[in-house]
């Protein structure tokens, strides 16, 4: 039972996300990039006309908690999707094509995972434009090492087993095996990873912006929402509350999700990790 | 035995030259000419052009690689037109910042993360272990900037007992330097507890379920005995690993705490490098940085090995 407390947790965290940016696109208090300076940092309260405040242009914070969200899952979600697809094929064609196509994507995934941290989202953002589709191009190539290794063990792992080759000595085509027998296999550990890698892709997504890498101005994204309080916090300090709250609920959510899927999913020894 | 390490040495060679063509083949394609970009867009085009044949602009690609990895070979990164000074000279001057606040993160992190993590495993399911798992679910979801204004306004501000940003120099008093860099080590702890509290924590539980702790407490032998020298000792090895990785991945990943601490540390020289495309700058770090991760990452898995010289076949079987 206790194993799906995560799970619990998590979907309910990401359900409030959700519904924060399906909300986004049907009504927003204010109009998120309206300045009005003469309501600058107004302070939040649930008496006021402004339940989180405004910033320093007198920005409405709630419709641009809620316009920020839109940002930040579609840049997680398409960059996941992409980099996800990409890691597959890849991880794929190596375990199963072996030879000198393995050993070069292999030793391109292994290079890849030397960069640290956003190391390589910075990098790729240096070469690309900054913005919405430099972020989604950088977190997708972060994102294809991570899938492409975790393809490539599970299929070296499962290849021996005698239903993939009874498959194999009935002439099932590489293709053929690859989508009905190794991909059912893998489908619990990639959902895991799908949905543990949306919270470090919002992680990643919020630090470029917050490093003014990422979303532009005058577009709001909560990264750059508590890049541009820098200057304020320490006269207004609420004005970093609820993008960090924003964040640390996605971020939670995600990747509750992914734990308490991996704890149904897959059959463990144990529930303790 | 001596194999492996030669064949882990082979492969973090392999590792760093696959990073090299990387990094300049994907800095090559940043739209403009380097030229241009230093001589700003008021030069006369022979200028340009002079420029560019000095620094090699004009030849094929693969000869600019090769002549530029050559130069990396004798730590000549080149020059940055940001700065104006030799790379090599900026991340020397960078090193002692990044370093001292990553080495001190993880000394914090790895007794949190030991001591939460082994009582949580002993007592499972009892108000610490639920403490810690809490701690390793937050820590990973906490952004480090976010903690670290939140860290700010209170020891900074509220309380001033702390400075909030400047990097001191230990030459300059040891009490300084570690006012200095104590917030920002903290705030990269909270980063790296999580994951590796989460490991201690399994490792303990599988080594506590070992048949030989069963032998230790049918011995007789005391609680401290049978924790810290059998179910320690036996967890040890995948912790380390994790530590070695985050100690790689703390050495280059802090931009985002050297920018709110304002420290003059590799990070702030990385988003320099980016926001200005210094693409000589930024090259030269990026190798600097994996070379960093890679090389950590050799020493702990020899480490681990011989920690643990089961893993050597283990590895084999790769």
């Amino acid at each position: 039972m206790k194993k799906n407390i995560s799970l619990i947790l998590g979907i309910i965290l990401v359900f409030i996300i959700i519904g924060i940016w399906v909300l986004s696109f049907v009504h927003m208090p204010y109009n998120p990039n309206e300045m009005n300076i003469s309501n600058r940092f107004l302070r939040p309260g649930f008496d006021s006309d402004y339940i989180l405040g405004t910033d320093n242009f007198g920005r409405d914070i709630l419709s641009r908690i809620m316009y920020g969200s839109r940002n930040v899952l579609l840049v997680a979600l398409v960059s996941v999707t992409l980099g996800s697809l990409v890691g597959i094929f890849l991880g794929a064609l190596a375990a199963i094509l072996k030879g000198l196509t393995e050993k070069i994507i292999m030793r391109i995934m292994d290079g890849l995972m030397a960069f640290p941290g956003i190391l390589l989202a910075m990098m790729l953002v240096a070469v690309l434009e900054r913005g919405i589709k430099g972020s989604i191009a950088a977190i997708s190539i972060f994102m294809v090492p991570v899938f492409s290794r975790l393809v490539y063990s599970m299929i070296l792992d499962t290849e021996n087993l005698l239903y993939i080759k009874a498959a194999k000595s009935y002439g099932s085509s590489k293709g053929q095996i690859f989508f009905k027998h190794y991909i059912p296999a893998m489908l619990p550990r990639l959902v895991t990873q799908f949905s543990s890698s949306m919270g470090s892709a919002v992680m990643i997504e919020t630090s470029l912006s917050f490093l003014g890498l990422g979303i532009q101005p005058p577009f709001a994204s909560w990264g750059l929402m508590l890049s541009e309080a820098r200057q304020f916090f320490l006269v207004y300090p609420y004005l970093a509350v609820a993008p960090g709250i924003a964040i640390i609920i996605t971020v939670l959510g995600f990747n509750l999700m992914g734990d308490g899927l991996n704890d149904i999913l897959i059959s463990r020894r144990s529930n303790d990790e | 035995m001596l194999s492996y390490v030669l064949d882990r040495l082979k492969s973090s060679i392999l590792v760093l030259f696959v990073v090299s063509i990387i990094t300049f083949f994907v800095l090559m394609i940043i739209p403009g000419n380097p030229a241009q970009l230093i001589l700003g867009t008021d030069a006369t085009p022979e200028a340009i052009a002079e420029l560019s044949s000095a620094m090699g602009l004009d030849k094929p690609l693969y000869q600019r690689y090769l002549s530029w990895l050559l130069d990396l070979f004798k730590l000549d990164m080149g020059k940055s037109y940001v700065y104006g000074e030799s790379v090599t000279t900026l991340i020397g001057r960078s090193i002692p910042v990044t370093f001292s606040i990553s080495i001190f993160a993880m000394a914090m992190a790895v007794f949190i993360a030991f001591l939460f993590g082994m009582l949580s495993a002993i007592k499972k399911n009892s108000i610490i272990d639920y403490f810690s798992r809490s701690l390793m679910q937050l820590g990973t979801a906490i952004p480090s900037f976010w903690i670290g204004m939140v860290l700010i306004v209170y020891f900074g501000v509220r309380l001033k007992v702390l400075p909030v940003s400047g990097f001191v120099p230990i030459d300059r008093g040891f009490a300084d330097f570690m006012k200095s860099i104590f917030l920002p080590s903290l705030v990269l702890a909270i980063g790296e507890v999580g994951t590796l509290l989460r490991i201690v924590r399994s490792s303990m539980l599988d080594s506590l379920k070992q048949d030989y702790m069963d032998m230790a407490r049918v011995k007789g032998l005391s609680a401290g005995t049978i924790y810290i020298k059998y179910a320690l000792r036996g967890a040890l090895t995948a912790p380390l690993t994790i530590i070695g990785m985050q100690l790689a991945k703390l050495a280059g990943g802090t931009t985002v705490v050297e920018t709110i601490f304002a420290l003059p540390g590799l990070g702030r020289l990385v988003l320099t490098a980016v926001e200005h495309r210094d693409i000589v700058l930024l090259q030269g770090l990026v190798m600097f940085i994996t070379s960093t991760v890679v090389i950590v990452t050799l020493i702990v898995d020899i480490l681990v090995m011989f920690l643990n010289p089961r893993i050597k076949s283990f590895h084999r079987g790769e």
